[in-house]
């Protein structure tokens, strides 16, 4: 009697070597999935004048960022953008929008402390702060007193920072970009559109190349 | 006398091949030096960039792959000719396997707070491998020499 399953092949080498080229073509497809950059057309809405941005209005080409301030990814990021304003921001407008992302406890009142700081012309400063500092505040108890301390050394008023963080005008803000950014079809941060294309870049050259065939 | 299961084998291999599969993935993007983006729904950056997620510099994605890759490879095995041999090997492995979940998982719900999907995915595909080993049986004339 044989073994069961002996039959179901007519060679035994059949399934070693069909098992075989599934492994690698798992490899293969991999690979190639995990190196290429993904690019698909942008839903989300183009960039206004209440977009908080760096670079001129008028620009041609537009960045858009959605991002989370809790997002250690888009911390990875923000060194990668900085070093892009710095290199284009003469030429592209650069726009940060919030998805402050629910499984991120201090996503929310980051992104008003990064609000509160724009609406005193300090958006990025506090931006840059709020990435660098990002495991500080993110694993304390209360960030308040970090985003406090960060506010300050901006020169910030803190009575308004504080008055301006809390005010409904700014929860509204941001429940409004994260609300256009999900009908858009955002669903992770960061969420890249550069022109009208979603990508998501692996790296600065890649980005860089990006915006230079946009251009 | 029980009826050899024939859909067992192609069980276990099917899911160990979706195990290797989603692996694989983590490992590609580990060695890459980039993390899946926060999504929305909850993230795998946190369990990806853990200290836990590497053992002696060797990434746990890696093992996995190895582990699974292995199992199909069993699984295949007991398609093909089902000896004791395969099924007791098959048996202890997925064994081995379901223990492994113990640590990962509590490390990700007490210790990292934070469930990596991929992850929870390749634990429950190893809690099956070990839980559908039981239907394996040993061929007859194997079993009667016992």
């Amino acid at each position: 009697m044989h073994a069961p399953g002996n039959h179901l092949f007519a060679s035994k080498g059949v399934p070693w070597v069909g098992g075989s080229f599934l492994l690698l073509l798992a490899v293969v497809a991999l690979y190639l999935f995990t190196g290429a950059a993904a690019s698909e057309p942008a839903r989300t809405p183009q960039p206004s004048a209440d977009d908080i941005s760096f670079g001129p209005a008028d620009a041609t080409l537009a960045v858009i960022e959605y991002s989370d301030f809790q997002c250690p990814f888009c911390a990875e990021y923000s060194s990668i953008l900085a070093a892009l304003r710095e290199t284009y921001g003469d030429r592209v407008r650069f726009v940060f929008r919030f998805y402050p992302l629910a499984n991120h406890q201090y996503a929310t009142i980051s992104a008003k402390a990064a609000y509160a700081a724009s609406l005193q012309g300090k958006f990025w400063e506090m931006h840059d702060l709020l990435f660098e500092n990002q495991k500080e505040w993110s694993e304390s108890a209360d960030p308040r007193p970090y985003f406090d301390s960060y506010a300050e050394s901006l020169g910030l008023d803190l009575d308004k920072f504080h008055a301006d963080a809390d005010a409904q005008s700014t929860t509204d803000f941001i429940k409004r970009q994260a609300a256009e950014g999900k009908k858009g079809g955002v669903t992770h941060t960061p969420w890249f559109v550069v022109g009208d294309s979603v990508v998501l870049p692996r790296s600065l050259d890649e980005f860089d190349k990006l915006i230079r065939e946009a251009l | 006398m029980t009826r050899p299961r024939r859909w067992v084998p192609w069980l276990l291999a099917g899911a160990a091949y979706a195990g290797f599969v989603i692996s694989l993935y983590l490992t590609f993007v580990h060695y890459r030096g980039y993390v899946s983006p926060c999504y929305v729904v909850h993230g795998c950056e946190e369990v990806q960039t853990s200290t836990y997620s590497v053992i002696l510099g060797v990434p746990l994605a890696l093992l996995g792959t190895i582990f699974f890759a292995f199992m199909f490879y069993l699984g295949i095995g007991l398609l093909t000719a089902s000896r004791v041999l395969v099924v007791r090997v098959y048996k202890v492995l997925a064994f081995a396997g379901a223990l492994a979940i113990i640590p990962l998982f509590l490390l990700q719900a007490i210790v990292l707070k934070a469930f990596c999907t991929y992850c929870v995915a390749t634990e429950a595909i190893m809690l099956l491998l070990w839980v559908v080993s039981f239907l394996l049986t040993a061929p007859e004339r194997a079993r009667a020499t016992l």
